[in-house]
């Protein structure tokens, strides 16, 4: 059976009750980059679709030291427009002109690794979800949000409306690792967020992309950082803690092994990056 | 399942085309309007055949619900093409043989209109940065970064260098 209706609500008041209406059997798209290739391919064969690109729910606004994202931003915008560093690179590193021009935001958050290339930095800035049902808003950490490969904390009634992080205080840093410099999937994407005072590290945020079901932070690589003085050894220790905080998998990209060896490098990487810009500082 | 009619504006000329939900411009344009300069490649936003502008901004033909158009305005190919010769963009991949089987040419130069829209002079960093959503799989790029070199010079002129 192919598509009965495809609809594009005019507000997010409209999309609930469509939302409301077909519950999971309503398939949500925005930008299409995610869902459309699966529909082409025949793999998915979603009866009732609604897209949100008219819904209205992209503006970007800062205020009171936090940024608030709307679900449908492009990466696009959040590329030219993002007043975080960090999230204007890892824009930059996913996909290309023609497809960031298309996905949104929001729609990272749904991207199925090795592909999230922005969700790996959004998790590394501690940002949290909006999502909003039938039953008004409630709001979850990124780092609670995923549940497993494709699957999440979302009730059937419910969109992410919104994403919303703090101005980072810290030093951050993102390297995407993948097979040739633009437009391609991550062997591994790393994204760290450190806040470091008076020579030591007061805070630690590392998130990893690509290895793993869903974006993942590494609580315990975070604990060898937190309190060191950043030095070789604390870097070194903790990229190997991470590689063992994991759970890559194999690909047309690369296969289990390689990313499990590739993790500690490239968040060695990383952490360096931050370490020699204190140093500037 | 309801036919609907989508208008939108092609090639500067409003269009009107009755649709099954869901149709993709991607295949509106090649099997409805037989216009098929817009290519069919992957059908996963992967390969840049089938890039499209609209509104001026390049998007994938492929990954577009046709419904998502609507009282937009779409660009393809055809609609750069004059009616007689070719347009600067085209003369440049032409002349600088950045055209093999040429599969890859019409995303390719959608994009090049766009980006020279926007930087009327890019360095080579920033071309390859554009075209990185673009597959050839035939000459290999640098003919291509060439062509867009040389169409910006055809377009805004070549700054006196001879």
């Amino acid at each position: 059976m192919s598509v009965q209706n495809y609809y594009l609500p005019e507000s997010l008041g409209e999309a609930l009750e469509l939302l409301a209406r077909y519950g999971p059997d309503l398939l949500v798209i925005a930008g299409g980059t995610v869902a459309m290739p699966l529909i082409n391919e025949g793999v998915s064969t979603p009866v009732q679709v609604m897209g949100l690109r008219r819904t209205g729910l992209d503006e970007m606004a800062r205020s009171n030291g936090n940024v608030k994202i709307g679900a449908t931003t492009t990466l696009t915008r959040l590329l030219e427009e993002s007043p975080v560093p960090l999230l204007r690179t890892a824009a930059r590193n996913t996909a290309a002109w023609t497809i960031r021009n298309m996905g949104t935001v929001g729609g990272n958050l749904f991207s199925p690794p090795p592909a999230g290339d922005v969700a790996v930095a959004l998790l590394a800035l501690d940002a949290e979800v909006t999502l909003t049902g039938s039953g008004g808003e409630r709001v979850v950490p990124l780092a609670r949000f995923w549940t497993g490969f494709m699957t999440n904390v979302m009730q059937a009634d419910e969109l992410v409306t919104a994403i919303t992080l703090p101005v980072p205080t810290g030093k951050t840093a993102y390297i995407k690792y993948g097979r040739k410099q633009a437009h391609t999937p991550a062997v591994v994407t790393v994204a760290a967020h450190l806040v470091v005072e008076g020579g030591r590290v007061q805070q630690a945020r590392l998130a990893l992309g690509a290895v793993g079901p869903h974006p993942l932070r590494c609580p315990q690589a975070e604990a060898v950082l937190t309190g060191s003085e950043l030095s070789e050894d604390a870097i070194t220790e903790a990229a190997q803690t991470a590689a063992g905080e994991c759970d890559p998998f194999t690909d047309a990209i690369a296969s289990e092994w390689y990313r499990r060896k590739m993790v500690p490098v490239y968040v060695a990487r990383a952490l360096r990056q931050i370490a020699q810009e204190e140093a500037a500082s | 399942m309801k036919p609907k009619i989508v208008s939108f504006t092609l090639n500067g000329r409003p269009v009107d085309v009755m649709v099954r939900p869901m149709t993709t411009l991607q295949n509106v344009l090649r099997r409805q309007l037989e216009l098929t300069a817009t290519k069919a490649g992957c059908r996963q936003g992967s390969c840049g055949s089938c890039t499209v502008l609209v509104n001026g901004e390049p998007m994938a033909a492929c990954l577009l619900p046709i419904e998502d158009v609507e009282g937009q305005e779409v660009l393809t190919l055809e609609g750069i093409t004059p009616l007689h010769g070719l347009h600067p963009i085209q003369e440049a991949f032409f002349e600088n043989f950045a055209v093999q089987c040429g599969y890859c040419t019409p995303g390719m130069i959608m994009v090049t209109k766009a980006l020279l829209e926007r930087e009327p002079r890019p360095d080579e960093a920033t071309i390859r940065e554009a075209l990185s959503g673009n597959l050839c799989r035939c000459t290999g790029y640098q003919a291509i970064v060439q062509a867009v070199t040389d169409a910006a010079d055809r377009l805004h002129g070549n700054g006196g260098v001879s």
